[in-house]
């Protein structure tokens, strides 16, 4: 009777420890999403803005193709920046 | 037409139209769910809190489990010096949470998932930051875009591509979450329509799909919200503590 109780406890136990995990587990693939998606958009947010940055800029000073394109290069620059900085912010909260 | 995935986006009237100086500014199904959402807010952290118990009511966890969480993250990402924006960081997460939520109702329609709303959101903290930041620190809040230990010739480089960088996150901060909340939906209705069109023989797997993207989109419009109020925490803690 007393090793039949201490098996049912054990059981509990190992099933609520598997539970916990494959919860953790889905929980890391969605984190996972997540920052991929974040380091894209953080990405892709710079290269835009510096384009649209470079085409007012090109339309103000009638210099058409010239500030646009040394903008989308900058606006490059500035997304690998911001993408340095975001994985940098991760590796500090794990 | 019920079956276009894109029909839920549609914005309409809803009752007379309102125009002040040309700008219509009518009634439409998003204000509708944008007053709803809130409505759930104010019932939710009202009856919450209504009677303080030392063992809390389902309502009152559920209330101390948001302030708990909302405290716990702007103590963790922007330090002491933040506590005077809790309510702002909070309700902005509550809004962008209910958003989300009530979006997840069938018949419902998705606040979140037009990116003026978002944008407009992005912008107001982009702004407000930016305002908190001269006024704490004047114009030495300008040392952000001029990072120390960098040569002379390389500064103007540097500091364009710094401006660009800082100019680019209302836009990286909106886009995210409308990205993410309109692929979703989309998603489930075409998920939704293969169902209709398979019918009673083929529709089961695109069925089951659809109960697990449901699911999916639960976690990601809970993960929305929050990436969006811990990015807002971090940018507020570059506007407080300013160290480079």
């Amino acid at each position: 009777m007393v090793d039949y109780k201490d098996f049912k406890t054990r059981l509990k136990i190992a099933k609520s420890k598997l539970k916990n995990n494959s919860e953790s587990k889905d929980e890391k693939k969605g984190k996972f999403m997540g920052n991929a998606f974040k380091l894209s958009t953080e990405f892709v947010a710079a290269v835009a803005v510096g384009t649209i940055i470079g085409f007012i800029l090109d339309s103000w000073f009638g210099t058409k193709p010239w500030l646009i394109i040394i903008f989308f290069f900058l606006g490059s620059a500035a997304g690998m920046l911001n993408v340095i900085k975001t994985a940098k912010l991760m590796q500090e909260k794990d | 037409m019920a079956t276009n995935p894109m029909h839920q986006f549609n914005v309409y009237r809803i009752g007379p139209e309102i125009k002040i100086a040309g700008i219509d500014i009518s009634f439409t199904n998003a204000s509708l769910f944008m007053v709803i959402s809130a409505v759930f807010i104010c019932v939710l952290l009202f009856f919450g809190t209504r009677e303080k118990k030392l063992i809390p009511s389902k309502l009152q966890l559920i209330g101390e489990m948001f302030y708990n969480f909302i405290a716990k993250m702007i103590s963790d990402t922007a330090g002491s010096k933040a506590k005077p924006y809790f309510p702002f960081i909070f309700s902005l997460f509550m809004f962008v949470l209910f958003c989300n939520m009530v979006g997840m109702l069938p018949y419902s329609f998705t606040v979140t998932s037009h990116i003026i709303v978002t944008l407009i959101l992005a912008i107001f903290i982009f702004i407000a930051v930016t305002i908190i930041g001269f006024i704490k620190h004047g114009f030495g809040y300008l040392k952000l875009f001029v990072p120390s230990g960098v040569p002379i010739v390389l500064l103007p480089l540097i500091t364009v591509i710094e401006i660009i960088s800082y100019l680019s996150r209302p836009v990286s901060l909106s886009v995210r979450l409308f990205a993410n909340m309109m692929a979703g939906h989309t998603m489930l209705k075409v998920f939704g329509g293969f169902v209709i069109s398979l019918g009673l023989l083929g529709g089961w797997l695109p069925l089951s799909f659809s109960v697990a993207l449901t699911g999916l989109e639960i976690l990601v419009a809970f993960l929305q919200a929050y990436v969006f109020a811990i990015l807002t925490c971090i940018y507020l803690n570059d506007a407080l503590n300013l160290h480079h």
